[in-house]
């Protein structure tokens, strides 16, 4: 289980920093989103194998999985999403203030611009 | 109460109130005024107790340190607490004279409490991810003010800062779970603990690294810094001020605190890059400054260089280094966020900020001319200011670890920020261009220029008391090194559920 996640998470990261890497807003975003989950299920990965162990259960059976890398993770998802949500509403703030969905539109240069910098 | 949590409460409920306040009036800055002068003195008290006893602890919600979060305050702690709540107030009461109340941006003071809260938390947690959450709550109260108050050219600055914060953050929280699964807990004083049995283990080094990559990024090393330049100069000059004195800042004592009291003492190679990291800052951050044309925009970058002299500090990591380090960030603090106010003065009798259209101001107000020169030639180094001693303290730690090369970098950055600091004076002092007007009529600038008189005068007594400072700096880098001390404090904390851990 652990090799698998680890692969996983791998996989995720690699994925998200491509998408992060692209011009288009869109993809930005999802990059970020697809990055706090590597991470998370990377935190999930550090409370160990879960195989033959119980649930943490007071008065249950004795060997149970490790819950504070899931508290861990509650936190970390929750900030994750407020600040995905902040992030989203500023990309569209540059939308409406730029008419810009990609960060080559955001960052290019009038052809006003290029005639005085001439 | 046990005082260890009020510097966390104050800035807590004094956001809430300025929010039910809703509208800025007279009342709500008198109130707000007098919770940030409550700050300081808290700061102050700590400060006292931390002198006389050591580090404090205190257990959230009463939970001993195996199971739960413990806040604790040394003395490097309190002379941050102190630095910020200062920097704070001033900014504050800066804003407060430069826009009456019915101008002012609602939530302006709401988000500066709740920077203040996170920043204070992330001072005084003693777990990592408590660290996270803190960094956290300062960061979303800092993307908020970056764009509050910006117009649409400056919104676009906000990108590159969100999106590289929103990486640092992502990879602290992998550092945190690779903590957590080295050694089973996140608590500084238990991984203080057990780091030493891990000692020549890989996986501590990658943690070191980790940790260097996030604060390196959150504190604006090379080549992390691309956010910083470009995002404070857009900034309004009390929130400027403020985020370059107090925001950098915490990343720079997480270093310390990691480096010194959590991590294990002979991390050879997480120094060395530290140290060379902040050689190339220190050199690329001046010349950035030397290229800008506008103050906000000289002023940011000289942070960039600043940061690199307090990190190069750290990488040497001697005691006598660390007690540098420690006077650098308690001069700098002053002196940086008295620059800003200083050039926002100026900006507000030119109208602008731009150097080729400010001039005549030394003719017309030479108060601010005077106050320039003192904060100036201090950052540049000058004795018997402030910024001598501690650039002499750094100059001295490198020469006794033979690291001759970055101490040179270190003397060259010097007279590179002397010039600097010059190009403003020419341009807005000493220059009178011919379209500068200076508004002399424009009554808010004495009151402005007050402001960033007290700050000045603090920083001329830092240089003019300077022994007393490095003997505080000197107990401040014992208490941040002295990890026994401190592990034991923590793990002595009675918790309710009976035992001490």
């Amino acid at each position: 289980m652990q090799w698998e996640s680890s692969i996983l998470a791998g996989v995720l990261f690699g994925v998200a920093v491509w998408l992060v890497l692209h011009r288009s807003f869109v993809r930005i975003i999802f990059g970020f989103i697809l990055m706090s989950h590597a991470v998370n299920l990377l935190i999930l990965l550090s409370s160990g194998d879960p195989g033959g162990k119980h649930a943490p259960i007071i008065n249950g059976p004795m060997p149970f999985v490790d819950p504070l890398p899931q508290a861990l993770i509650l936190t970390a998802i929750v900030i994750g999403f407020g600040v995905i949500a902040y992030m989203a509403v500023l990309l569209y703030r540059l939308f409406l203030d730029f008419r810009a969905s990609s960060t080559t539109q955001l960052y290019r240069e009038e052809p006003a611009e290029r005639e005085k910098s001439k | 109460m046990n005082s260890v949590v009020l510097p966390v409460i104050i800035p807590l409920l004094t956001a809430i109130a300025a929010l039910i306040m809703g509208k800025p009036s007279l009342a709500r800055r008198i109130l707000v005024i007098a919770a940030s002068t409550v700050q300081v003195a808290v700061a102050i008290r700590l400060g006292v107790l931390c002198w006389n006893d050591g580090p404090r602890a205190m257990p959230i919600g009463g939970w001993s340190a195996a199971l739960g979060i413990i806040l604790v305050v040394d003395l490097l702690s309190t002379v941050m607490l102190t630095l910020s709540s200062i920097i704070v107030l001033a900014g504050e009461i800066y804003g407060f004279y430069e826009l009456p109340a019915r101008f002012e941006h609602p939530l302006r003071i709401p988000l500066i409490q709740f920077l203040m809260l996170g920043i204070n938390l992330a001072f005084c947690t003693g777990d990592l991810f408590n660290l996270f959450v803190a960094f956290e709550v300062t960061l979303m109260a800092s993307y908020a003010l970056l764009t509050l108050e910006a117009d649409n050219w400056d919104i676009k600055q906000a990108f590159p800062y969100v999106t590289i914060n929103i990486l640092a953050s992502t990879l602290l929280l992998a550092a945190a779970g690779m903590c957590y699964s080295l050694f089973g807990t996140l608590n500084f004083a238990h991984i203080a603990r057990t780091a030493a049995m891990h000692a020549g283990d890989p996986r501590l080094q990658i943690i070191a690294m980790l940790f260097l990559v996030v604060f390196s990024m959150k504190a604006g090393l090379f080549p992390f810094y691309y956010w910083l330049p470009h995002s404070y100069p857009t900034l309004p000059t009390p929130v400027a001020a403020l985020f370059s004195g107090v925001l950098t800042n915490v990343g720079i004592y997480v270093l310390l605190r990691l480096f010194c009291t959590v991590l294990p003492h002979d991390m050879q190679f997480a120094h060395s890059v530290l140290m060379w990291l902040s050689g190339m800052t220190m050199l690329l951050g001046v010349i950035g400054a030397i290229s800008r044309n506008y103050i906000r925009g000289i002023l940011s970058f000289h942070k960039l260089s600043q940061v690199g002299f307090m990190t190069l500090a750290i990488g040497f990591f001697t005691p006598a280094s660390i007690t540098a380090a420690i006077f650098y960030i308690i001069h700098y603090i002053i002196v940086k966020s008295s620059l800003f106010l200083i050039g926002g003065v100026g900006a507000c009798l030119n109208r602008t900020d731009n150097l080729a259209s400010m001039g005549g101001l030394w003719r017309n107000a030479p108060f601010i001319g005077i106050l320039f020169l003192c904060q100036g030639l201090s950052l540049a180094g000058l004795p018997p200011l402030s910024g001598f001693w501690g650039k002499y303290l750094i100059v001295v730690a490198g020469i006794r670890k033979e690291e001759f090369i970055l101490v040179g970098i270190t003397i060259v950055a010097s007279v590179l920020t002397l010039l600097s600091m010059l190009k403003i004076w020419q341009a807005a002092f000493w220059g009178e261009p011919e379209g500068s007007v200076v508004h002399r009529e424009d009554r808010r600038w004495p009151r402005l220029a007050g402001v960033a008189a007290v700050l000045a005068i603090v920083s001329l007594s830092i240089g003019f008391g300077a022994e007393g400072f490095i003997r505080l700096s000197q107990k401040a880098a014992d208490a941040a090194l002295d990890r026994n001390r401190y592990i034991e404090v923590v793990t002595t904390v009675q918790g309710k559920d009976g035992e001490a851990h």
